[in-house]
């Protein structure tokens, strides 16, 4: 008994010592004996011959059988003790022992390592993107360093484009002005003039067209552009289309084909002159890159819904390429034909502001598909009926402010021929005091002009009381001119080059609604 | 009352003691504090006392300890939605853990879901399910899918 009672105490100093407890179940992990210490580490007081996990948690799922260490178990004191199971004949022993040491050393290098490890995986991220954005940045440079090539190449390209035609009208100016120095004026001259002229009007028309073209693209990028949808006669416009292309498909022996499911006089409301812009380039281009076979210019309306399709067996279109066409000024660089660029840009965009979207099928050698749809209502039945203006414009007395002393030569002399009573002036201050003392059926009136420009006089003619129509012409075709014109009173903005027809025809209009 | 061992095992700060604190108090803390061990929490779910062992991580330091494990009756593995690699980590632990304890009912949370910096594929969570396992989009910090991770487990193992 002595021998025991000592074994029992040194025990008991050991386990002091090294903060051990324990606790010992029977096979049914019933609880037979319990250790001091136990209640250091939180745990409750355990009554024998109760079940271990009713009491402590951390036993549900073992056995008595189960032998296992768990070497660091956060105990209901938040202490950190090791336990180990200990399997025998008569049960199973619970050993605690006190790991708080342990765990805070674990604790501060694990801490350390594992956010090492999370700095390490974000500093890779950063890198990561840092790359992705340097490879971003390059890829955009290229994308600069292209545009600005293609910006080079475009303004060779343009002034190449004018220099062609001022050239021939330079050219057949000079063989005018000789001809008309010949004091024998046989009629083999006067044909030659007027075929000189000719050449002169087609390359003036080029030039505009080219100056056109540039002011679309700019005002498309500016979102300046504005799509005046009104009626008009829809198989007119295809009509226009074949009239303009045919005779070119003729020369390169091209077959022309236009498909209409409409008759004429399908009316509709549209913005005629932008759909006629947008198929004279797109069917343009099928007629200027097919060199034989066929260019068909497919129109179907249905339900209020205008399909265009334009099929030519033309070279087509490279996979690359068909890629870049969109791109503003870019030009296939071996087709050899004349060109900005910016044709196929303008005509995505307008149809975009007018509601569809270009949609383009090529393959090299294979021929090119380009078609799109738009919304396209019909005119009511109502509408149609309203009776065409009546054109009488004879001893019209009209006042015309122009600085520029050409263009109102060529102005007097033409509505001069019309039986038109022209009163010139060249500046705003002129036209106010013309206005002022004579009266007038129309004042044209230009917008930049020495003294006092036509809003100034525009202003003053308001202020004064001015009931006769003014009709701006302008060289500018933006929306905040055209606005600011309005509103000083303009009845009709027209911008140069006016023709004579345009002028007759607002004439009319005006002098009949006043 | 039923007692049942469930284990929330999966790589380091993936948000296992976020999930388990959050679902046993209702608590959440932003701070990082890596568990050492395990730690022992209790919660009732539908008449069953489920322990929830809440073990260490694995890391580069130390792989799971396994002998948590012996016992337990169903596994939530965890990853961090924010970290994809946690998540392809899951078939492989999974495998540890299969080893030493056998096929046990799984399920998977995939944490962190509030994070904008999210990033789990669909053919990611494809192959967990192809494994049979349930997949919880979580979120420790504002509570999302929580319970339904615990309930749905506590649900395979009664």
């Amino acid at each position: 008994m002595a021998a025991l009672s000592l074994q029992k105490h040194i025990n008991k100093q050991l386990y002091d010592k090294w903060d051990l407890a324990y606790l010992y179940t029977d096979k049914n992990l019933k609880v037979v004996e319990v250790s001091d210490g136990l209640t250091l580490y939180g745990y409750p007081e355990i009554p024998l011959g109760c079940e271990v996990e009713d009491y402590v948690d951390f036993m549900v799922g073992f056995d008595a059988s189960t032998r296992v260490d768990l070497p660091l178990v956060e105990s209901p004191s938040g202490i950190t003790v090791a336990v180990n199971l200990i399997p025998s004949k008569r049960g199973l022993a619970i050993v605690f022992s006190n790991a708080s040491h342990l765990a805070e050393q674990r604790q501060l290098l694990q801490q350390k390592a594992n956010e090492n490890e999370l700095l390490l995986r974000q500093q890779r991220i950063l890198t990561h993107r840092l790359e992705q954005a340097s490879k971003e940045l390059e890829g955009k440079n290229e994308a600069l360093r292209e545009a600005a090539r293609l910006q080079n190449s475009f303004l060779s390209g343009v002034s190449h484009e004018f220099r062609t035609p001022l050239s021939s009208i330079i050219g057949y100016t000079n063989l005018l002005e000789r001809e008309t120095h010949n004091p024998d004026k046989n009629p083999e001259a006067y044909a030659n003039c007027r075929s000189y002229l000719r050449a002169v009007k087609r390359s003036s028309k080029h030039i505009l067209s080219l100056v056109e073209n540039l002011l679309d693209h700019g005002k498309l990028d500016a979102d300046q552009i504005v799509i005046r949808p009104k009626p008009c006669d829809l198989h007119e416009v295809f009509d226009d289309i074949r009239l303009l292309l045919s005779p070119l498909a003729g020369t390169k022996n091209v077959e022309f084909t236009l498909q209409t499911n409409f008759e004429p006089g399908c009316m509709v409301i549209a913005d005629d002159s932008r759909l006629r812009q947008c198929l004279l380039n797109i069917v343009g281009n099928a007629v200027k890159f097919t060199d034989k076979g066929s260019v068909t210019l497919k129109a179907e309306l249905n339900r209020e819904l205008l399909s265009i399709e334009v099929i030519d067996t033309g070279e087509g279109i490279s996979k690359d390429n068909l890629a870049k066409i969109r791109i503003p000024f870019f030009q296939v660089a071996d087709t050899g034909k004349a060109g900005t660029g910016l044709g196929l840009t303008i005509t995505e965009g307008l149809i975009e502001l007018m509601g569809g979207e270009l949609v383009i099928r090529s393959e090299l050698h294979q021929g090119t598909q380009v078609s799109f749809e738009l919304p396209m209502p019909l005119l009511e039945a109502e509408a149609l009926a309203m009776p065409e203006p009546s054109i009488d414009i004879d001893q019209l007395k009209v006042l015309l402010a122009e600085d520029d002393s050409d263009i109102a030569d060529l102005l007097v002399m033409l509505l001069d021929e019309q039986n038109i009573e022209v009163t010139h002036v060249s500046n705003g201050a002129l036209a106010l005091e013309a206005s002022e003392h004579e009266q007038f059926d129309l004042i044209l009136m230009d917008l930049h002009m020495p003294v006092m420009d036509g809003y100034q006089a525009m202003e003053a003619m308001q202020k004064g009381g001015n009931t006769v129509p003014v009709a701006v012409m302008s060289a500018s075709n933006l929306s905040e001119d055209r606005l600011q014109a309005q509103q000083y009173g303009c009845a009709a903005y027209l911008t140069k080059p006016v023709e004579i027809e345009e002028i007759l025809l607002l004439a009319n209009q005006l002098t009949s609604e006043a | 009352m039923d007692k049942k061992k469930v284990c929330m095992v999966g790589d380091f700060s993936v948000g296992k003691t976020s999930l388990t604190q959050k679902f046993v108090n209702n608590v959440f803390s932003e701070q990082y504090l890596t568990t050492i061990g395990v730690k022992i929490d209790t919660a009732i779910v539908d008449e069953t006392k489920l322990i929830v062992w809440d073990v260490a991580g694995r890391d580069s330091l130390s792989p799971i300890n396994l002998s948590y494990l012996v016992g337990a009756s169903g596994i939530a593995l965890v990853a961090d939605g924010t970290r994809p690699e946690t998540v392809d980590d899951l078939h492989s632990i999974w495998d540890t853990v299969e080893k030493r304890i056998g096929k046990v009912p799984t399920v998977v949370a995939l944490n962190k879901r509030d994070l904008p910096e999210w990033s789990v594929t669909p053919e990611q969570i494809q192959s967990l399910k192809e494994r049979g396992w349930i997949v919880f989009e979580t979120s420790a910090k504002e509570g999302v899918e929580v319970e339904g991770l615990f309930t749905q487990l506590c649900r395979l193992i009664q």
